[in-house]
C-alpha cells in the first residue's frame, strides 16, 4: 500500500483549461457548483491526470448520472483518451468546499477507486489573478472514521484524528507538451507591456471583508456547536448526579434492610433508570474547524502575496515615473 | 324563520313548527278522501272539538301500541309523526279545556314509546336482525323522538314518579274510545285491502278534490267551531292508512315495494298544488283572527275619552312580544290610534305616550338585533320620532318622563303629565340602528350617499333630546346624550378650525364643540367608559385638527395606553382610531419620531385593516367561528368613518425610513444594532431579494425605491419617488393641506439624506467643505452647519467644524470597514473562547481541588485520561485562535500601511 501512496498529482494543461472553463462557466452567477469526472491513469506515486469532462447538472433530471459517464468514458476511449477514472474536480467559493457531501463522495471514490483525488478550484480566486488548484485525498483515518460512522467524541479521539487530519494535500505540477510550451512563449512575446496590469488591481480591502465575513459566520457557527456540547456536559453532570443521589438513598435503604434481616436491592434498577443521554457529533464542528483553518490559511496567503503586489506595483509605478521624466 | 322565534319570543318554539304542520296535516286527509269517500257520509258526527281531538290522539296511540307488538318501526315512525301533528293541533283545545294541562294518556304514550326505543335501541343482536328499513327508521325516530320530548320532560318525570295512578284513569278513558274506534277499525282494514289498486288509479283525479278541500280548510281556520267533515274524518283515516301499511308489509314484499313509489309521489304534488290555499286557510289568517277584532276597536257611538283610549292602548300594547302579533298591523292600529287620539283632542301626553309606543312597536318589528330595519320602517321612524320631539320640546316643562314612573302612577290629564319612558333610550337606539343601516349598504354605491344624508335628521334628532334632557335629565343622562354627539361630531372635519387658528375665523369651531361636551362629560361622568370614550374621541378631534400638542398632552395625561387592554373591543378600536389619527397628526407636524412611535404598533402586526375595524381578514382555516365573524362584523366602523389605510402606511413607512435609513448608515458595523422598524426592513428586504427590480409602482415600491437613493444620500432621486404624481394622487392629496406637508417631506429628506451621506461617505473624506454640502443638498449653509454640529456633539461624526475654512475636517478616528469587521470578529472569537473555557471546566471541575486532595477522585477516574487529552486539544485549538487574532491584528496594520501607500500613489 505505501508503494502506492500518492505523492504528487501532475495535470495536462488540457485538462487544467477544461476545469477551468467549465467551473467558470457554471459557477458564475448561481451559487451551484460545477462537478465533473477526471480520467488519467496513475503510475507508482504519481497520478496523472489528463483529461476530465463535466457531469450535467443535478437539476436536470432525464439524464442518467451513471450512464452518462459511462458513456462518455467509453467514447472517449474510441478517440484515444485515458479512461481510467481517477477522481473529480469541484469548484468552490474562497475555500469554503469542505462540506459533508465532499467528505462522503470523496470517501466513496476513494473506497471505490484507491488512487482517486478531488481537485478544487477556486473560481473567485482566480478571477483575482491567483490560479487556485488544490487536490485532495482523505486521510486513512477519515476513511476509517467514516467506515465505522460514528462521530462521537470517543470515536474520534480513539482515531486521533482532528479537522487538520482529514485531508491531505497532494502537490499538483501542471505539465505541458513541449510545443505548447514553444507556443506560451511565442504568445508571451506578443503581449504589450501594458496589458495584463490589471492583475495588478490590489482590491485588498474587498477580498479581505469578505474573509472576515466568511470567518465570521464559520465562528459563529462553532460557537454553537460549542454551546451545544457545553449544554451536553452539564445535562450529563446533572444526571450524574442525580444518579449519584439515588444510589446513596439505596445503599442507606439497603443497610436498613440488612439491619432489618431483609435481602438487599440490586443496583441495577438505580442505574437503569438512567439512559445514557445521546452525545453530540463531532463531525459539524470539525468540518466548520476545518473551513475556519482554510479561509485563515487563504487571508494568511492572500496577505503575503498582497505585499508582494504592494511592492511590485511600487517598483512599476517608480519604473513608469522615472520613464516618464526622461 | 322558527330559528329566531325561538330566540326572540318567548313563546314556546313548538309554535314555530305549527305553520309547517298543518300544511302537512291536511294531506293524508285529502288522501283518505279520495279514496274512501264513499264512507263518509255515513259517520258525520257532530262531536266537540275536545272529544275529537282526543279521539284522533288516542287512535294514534292505540296504532302505534299495535305496531309496536309487532315491532314495525317504520310504521311506528310514521304514526309518531302524525302523533306530533295532531297534538299540536289539539294543542289549543288542552290549552283551553284543561289549562295547559297535558292530558295523562299522552303523557303515558310517549313515555311507552321512550320505553320502547330505548329498549330496541338497546338491544343490539336485535337490532342487526332488523330490516334495512326498520334499522333506518329506529334511528330517524329515535332522534325525532329525543327532540320532540325536551317539551314534556317535566311532566314525563311527573309521570315516571306515580305511573300507577295515571294508568286507571287513563285506562278508563282509553276503553271508552277504544270501543268507539273497534268497531272502525275492522271496516277500513277490509276496505284497504280491496281498494289498494283503487289507490293507484286514483292518483292522477286527485287534483281535483283538491279545490273542495282547500276550502274547507279555509273555513276552520277562520272559525274553528264549526269543525268541518272532512276533519271530522281524519283520527279514523289515519288509522286506516297505518293499518293498510302494516298489513302490506307483512303480506308481500314486493307490493309495498310497488306502493312506496306512488306514496312518495303523491304528497308531493299536493305540496306543490296546495301551499298557497293552504297559506291563506292556515297561516294568513290567524293574525287575521287578531286583526280583526282591532279596527273596530270603538264602539261607533263610544264616547272616547283618554281612559277608553288608554285601555285600549294597553290592551295592543300587551300583545307585544307575543308570537301571533302581526307586529306590521301593529304598528298601523297604533297610528290609527294616534290619529283618533288627535281627533279627540286628548292631549299632549297621551299624544306622547302613544308615540311613544309607535316608536318601540317599529324598534320591535325587527326580531333579528343584528340587521337592520327596512328603509320604509326607518322612514317612518325618524317621522314619528321627530314629531315625538317637537311635542316634547313645545311641553318642555309640563310633561315629565321617566323610567321610573310606574304604569300606575301616569298621570295623563292634568298637568304636570306624568309618564313612562325614555327619548334618550328611544334616540340611542335609533342611532344604532342608523349605523346598522349604513354598513349594510354598499359604501360606493349611491344608496350609501343617500343614508348618509339622513345622518342630518339623526344629529338633529340628538340635538333636540339634548335640548330636552339638559332641562329634565340627571348629568349621567346628559354624559350619554353628550357622547351621542360627540359620536357624530369627533371625526368630521372642520375647515374652520384651521382658519381660526390663522385668525381668518372668529365663531365657534367643532373643537370649541367638542372641549365644551368633553370637558362636561370629564366632570360628571362616573361610569369611566363614557369618559374614556369622549377622551379618545376629543384627542381623535384634536388631531384631525393639527392640535399636536393638545392632543399628545391628553394622551399622556389620560395614561390610556397601560388600560386600554383591559376595555371593551369596540373603545379599543377607538383607541386605535385615534393612535392612527394622532400619528398622522404627528406627521403633518413634522414630528417623524412621534409618527412613527404612534403607528409601530398598529403596522407592526400587518393586520391594521383589523385593528380599525375596517374590514374582516379573508378567513382562514376556520380562525374563527361564524357567531364570532357576526360578532366582529357587528364592530366594523361604517365606511364613511373609515382612516385611509394606505395613506397610514404611507406614512409610516416613509417616517421609517426617515429614521432608518441615516441609523443603518451610521451603525453599519455595529453588530448589536437593532432595527427601528420590522415591517419596513422587510419590505427593504423582499425588494432586495429581487433579481430584477422594476420602477416602482405601489406606494410601498415607491418608498422601497426612494430608501435605497436615500441610502447613497441622493436626496433629490429620493424626494421624487415619494413626492410625485403617482404618489399624490394616491397618498398626499388625503392631507388638507398637501402642499405644506410635501414641503416639509422634501426638507426632512434632505437633511436626513445629509447625514446618511455624511455617515456612509465620511471615511473618503478628510475634508468637505460646508458650501459644497449645501449646495450638493440644496440647504443653507446654517441648516448644514446645524446639522454637522448636531452630529459631532452626539458624536456620532468624528469631526470638527473648521470656520475659517468653512470645511469638516474628518478626525478618522473611527475604524475602517475592515477594521470595524475584524473587531466584530474578534469579539465572536472571544465568545467562543469562552464556550470553550465553559467545557474545559466542566470538564476538571475540580482542576485545583485535585492537587490539594484526592476528594472525588474516584469519580472521575475513567473520565480522566480523557479528558486530558481533550483539553489538550482544546488548548492547541484556543492557542490557534488567539494566534488568529493576532494574525488579524497584523493584517489591520497591514491593511492601514498599504491604504497610506495606495494614496500616495494616488
Amino acid at each position: 500500500m505505501n508503494k502506492k501512496e500518492i505523492t504528487h498529482v501532475q495535470c495536462d494543461g488540457l485538462a487544467v483549461m477544461k476545469m477551468v472553463k467549465h467551473c467558470h462557466e457554471e459557477s458564475q452567477g448561481s451559487m451551484e457548483v460545477a462537478q465533473g469526472a477526471l480520467l488519467g491513469l496513475s503510475e507508482g506515486n504519481r497520478l496523472e491526470i489528463t483529461n476530465c469532462f463535466p457531469f450535467p447538472k443535478s437539476t436536470d433530471e432525464t439524464v442518467d448520472e451513471e450512464e452518462y459517464q459511462l458513456a462518455m468514458m467509453r467514447r472517449l476511449r474510441r478517440v484515444n483518451v485515458d479512461h481510467f477514472h481517477v477522481g473529480w474536480y469541484q469548484s468552490a467559493d474562497v475555500g469554503n468546499f469542505l462540506s459533508h457531501t465532499l467528505l462522503e463522495s470523496q470517501y466513496h471514490y476513494q473506497t471505490s477507486i484507491e488512487e482517486s483525488v478531488v481537485v478544487v478550484y477556486d473560481t473567485q480566486k482566480s478571477a483575482r489573478g491567483f490560479l487556485t488548484l488544490k487536490a485532495y485525498r482523505l486521510t486513512p483515518q477519515a476513511i476509517t472514521m467514516y467506515k465505522e460512522g460514528e462521530f462521537t467524541p470517543d470515536a474520534l479521539r480513539q482515531l486521533k484524528i482532528g479537522y487538520e487530519k482529514l485531508f491531505v494535500e497532494i502537490p499538483i505540477h501542471i505539465r505541458n507538451s513541449a510545443l505548447s510550451n514553444i507556443m506560451m512563449s511565442e504568445l508571451q512575446e506578443m503581449v504589450q507591456e501594458e496589458e495584463g496590469s490589471h492583475f495588478l488591481d490590489l482590491g485588498t480591502a474587498g477580498v479581505l471583508e469578505g474573509h472576515i465575513r466568511v470567518m465570521m459566520d464559520r465562528v459563529d457557527e462553532l460557537n454553537q456547536e460549542a454551546n451545544k456540547f457545553n449544554k451536553y456536559q452539564q445535562m450529563v453532570m446533572r444526571q450524574e448526579q442525580e444518579k449519584h443521589r439515588q444510589l446513596n438513598k439505596l445503599t442507606q435503604e439497603n443497610i436498613a434492610r440488612i439491619a432489618k434481616g431483609e435481602p438487599p436491592l440490586p443496583e441495577e434498577d438505580v442505574t437503569k433508570q438512567f439512559r445514557p443521554l445521546p452525545v453530540p457529533l463531532r463531525l459539524n464542528p470539525m468540518i466548520i474547524s476545518g473551513q475556519i483553518n482554510t479561509v485563515s490559511q487563504h487571508i494568511n496567503q492572500f496577505c503575503s502575496q498582497s505585499l508582494a503586489k504592494l511592492y511590485l506595483t511600487e517598483a512599476l509605478q517608480g519604473a513608469k515615473e522615472t520613464k516618464e521624466t526622461k | 324563520m322558527s330559528r329566531f322565534f325561538a330566540g326572540g319570543s318567548d313563546s314556546d318554539s313548538e309554535s314555530s313548527s305549527e305553520d309547517e304542520q298543518i300544511n302537512k296535516v291536511s294531506q293524508p286527509t285529502i288522501q283518505q278522501v279520495v279514496v274512501y269517500s264513499d264512507d263518509e257520509d255515513v259517520k258525520r258526527v257532530v262531536r266537540s272539538q275536545k272529544e275529537k281531538r282526543y279521539e284522533e290522539l288516542t287512535n294514534i296511540i292505540k296504532s302505534i301500541r299495535n305496531h309496536r307488538k309487532i315491532k314495525d318501526i317504520g310504521s311506528i315512525l310514521s304514526s309518531f309523526e302524525d302523533f306530533t301533528r295532531a297534538y299540536t293541533k289539539a294543542q289549543p283545545v288542552i290549552i283551553k279545556e284543561e289549562k295547559g294541562i297535558i292530558p295523562r294518556f299522552v303523557i303515558r304514550s310517549i313515555v311507552e314509546l321512550e320505553d320502547f326505543i330505548n329498549v330496541t335501541w338497546e338491544d343490539k343482536d336485535g337490532r342487526k336482525n332488523m330490516s334495512k328499513n326498520n334499522g333506518k327508521s329506529l334511528g330517524t325516530l329515535r332522534q325525532k323522538f329525543r327532540k320532540y320530548i325536551k317539551d314534556f320532560e317535566s311532566e314525563m318525570k311527573k309521570f315516571r314518579e306515580n305511573p300507577d295512578q295515571g294508568e286507571y284513569e287513563d285506562d278508563e278513558e282509553d276503553k271508552a274510545v277504544e270501543q268507539d274506534s273497534d268497531s272502525e277499525v275492522e271496516v277500513p282494514k277490509a276496505v284497504s285491502f280491496k281498494k289498494e289498486v283503487t289507490v293507484k288509479e286514483i292518483k292522477p283525479k286527485v287534483a281535483k278534490p283538491d279545490d273542495g278541500e282547500s276550502d274547507d280548510s279555509m273555513d276552520w281556520g277562520s272559525d274553528s267551531d264549526t269543525s268541518s267533515s272532512s276533519e271530522d274524518e281524519d283520527p279514523t283515516d289515519l288509522r286506516k292508512k297505518f293499518l293498510k301499511k302494516t298489513t302490506e308489509a307483512e303480506k308481500d314484499e314486493p307490493e309495498k315495494a310497488r306502493e312506496k313509489k306512488p306514496k312518495l309521489t303523491r304528497p308531493r304534488k299536493e305540496v306543490v298544488a296546495e301551499p298557497e290555499d293552504d297559506d291563506e286557510g292556515g297561516w294568513e289568517t290567524v293574525p287575521k283572527y287578531g286583526a280583526s277584532e282591532k279596527p273596530k276597536m270603538f264602539a261607533k257611538d263610544a264616547e272616547i275619552d283618554i281612559h277608553i283610549v288608554l285601555s285600549k292602548l294597553n290592551e295592543v300594547m300587551s300583545n307585544r312580544g307575543k308570537k301571533k302579533t302581526d307586529r306590521k298591523l301593529q304598528i298601523e292600529f297604533l297610528h290609527e290610534l294616534k290619529t283618533i287620539a288627535e281627533q279627540h283632542n286628548l292631549g299632549a301626553a297621551l299624544a306622547v305616550k302613544i308615540r311613544f309606543n309607535i316608536v318601540s312597536a317599529i324598534f320591535d318589528y325587527n326580531l333579528k338585533i343584528s340587521e337592520p330595519m327596512k328603509i320604509e320602517y326607518w322612514s317612518k321612524l325618524l317621522e314619528v320620532m321627530a314629531d315625538l320631539m317637537k311635542l316634547l320640546l313645545v311641553n318642555l316643562n309640563d310633561i315629565k318622563l321617566s323610567e321610573s314612573i310606574t304604569d300606575e302612577t301616569e298621570e295623563y290629564e292634568t298637568k304636570p303629565y306624568r309618564l313612562r319612558g325614555c327619548v334618550l333610550t328611544a334616540v340611542e337606539r335609533l342611532d344604532d340602528e342608523f349605523i346598522k343601516l349604513l354598513k349594510e349598504c354598499d359604501p360606493h354605491s349611491n344608496d350609501y350617499v343617500e343614508r348618509l344624508k339622513d345622518e342630518v335628521t339623526v344629529t338633529k334628532l340628538i340635538e333636540q333630546v339634548l335640548k330636552y334632557v339638559e332641562v329634565q335629565g340627571t348629568p349621567l343622562e346628559i354624559c350619554r346624550v353628550y357622547l351621542r354627539k360627540i359620536d357624530h361630531l369627533y371625526y368630521k372635519f372642520d375647515p374652520n378650525v384651521l382658519k381660526k387658528k390663522k385668525g381668518q375665523f372668529e365663531n365657534r369651531t367643532s373643537v370649541d364643540e367638542m372641549e365644551k361636551l368633553c370637558h362636561f362629560i370629564y366632570a360628571n361622568d362616573n361610569t369611566d367608559r363614557l369618559r374614556t370614550r369622549a377622551i379618545l374621541s376629543h384627542i381623535f378631534h384634536h388631531a384631525l385638527h393639527d392640535n399636536w400638542f393638545q392632543a399628545r398632552d391628553l394622551v399622556l395625561m389620560s395614561h390610556l395606553q397601560e388600560t386600554i387592554q383591559h376595555s371593551d373591543p369596540s373603545t379599543q378600536i377607538l383607541y386605535n382610531r385615534m393612535m392612527a389619527n394622532l400619528g398622522l397628526c404627528a406627521f403633518r407636524q413634522g414630528n417623524i419620531k412621534d409618527a412613527h412611535q404612534c403607528l409601530i404598533e398598529l403596522m407592526m402586526t400587518t393586520k391594521p385593516k383589523e385593528l380599525l375595524a375596517q374590514g374582516l381578514l379573508p378567513q382562514r382555516q376556520h380562525e374563527r367561528s361564524v357567531e364570532q365573524e357576526k360578532v366582529e362584523k357587528q364592530r366594523q366602523m361604517p365606511f364613511h368613518m373609515h382612516i385611509n389605510l394606505e395613506l397610514l402606511e404611507c406614512v409610516y413607512l416613509v417616517s421609517a425610513m426617515l429614521l432608518e435609513i441615516p441609523y443603518m448608515a451610521a451603525h453599519e458595523f455595529d453588530a448589536r444594532r437593532r432595527m427601528i422598524s420590522k415591517t419596513f426592513y422587510q419590505q427593504l428586504r423582499s425588494s432586495e431579494r429581487q433579481s430584477l427590480v422594476g420602477p416602482p409602482e405601489s406606494m410601498r415600491e415607491h418608498v422601497v425605491a426612494a430608501s435605497k437613493a436615500m441610502r447613497h444620500g441622493e436626496w433629490k432621486a429620493c424626494s421624487e419617488f415619494i413626492v410625485n404624481k403617482k404618489m399624490n394622487t394616491k397618498v398626499w392629496d388625503l392631507f388638507y393641506e398637501a402642499d405644506r406637508v410635501r414641503e416639509m417631506l422634501v426638507k426632512f429628506i434632505k437633511e436626513e439624506s445629509l447625514r446618511t451621506y455624511l455617515f456612509t461617505y465620511s471615511n473618503v473624506y478628510g475634508s468637505i467643505s460646508v458650501p459644497y454640502l449645501s449646495e450638493m443638498y440644496d440647504l443653507p449653509k446654517l441648516k448644514v452647519h446645524s446639522i454637522i454640529s448636531k452630529m459631532i456633539i452626539n458624536e456620532e461624526l468624528m469631526a470638527s467644524l473648521d470656520d475659517p475654512t468653512e470645511t469638516v475636517v474628518m478626525h478618522r478616528s473611527e475604524p475602517s470597514r475592515l477594521q470595524a469587521l475584524s473587531m466584530q470578529l474578534a469579539d465572536k472569537i472571544t465568545n467562543l473562547v469562552d464556550a470553550n473555557e465553559r467545557i474545559f471546566e466542566a470538564k476538571q471541575p475540580n482542576f485545583f481541588q485535585r492537587n490539594q486532595g484526592g476528594y472525588n477522585r474516584q469519580n472521575q477516574g475513567g473520565n480522566q485520561g480523557y479528558n486530558r487529552q481533550q483539553n489538550f486539544n482544546q488548548n492547541k485549538r484556543q492557542g490557534q485562535q488567539r494566534n488568529r487574532m493576532q494574525k488579524n491584528n497584523y493584517h489591520q496594520q497591514q491593511q492601514q500601511q498599504q491604504q497610506t501607500i495606495e494614496e500616495k500613489l494616488e
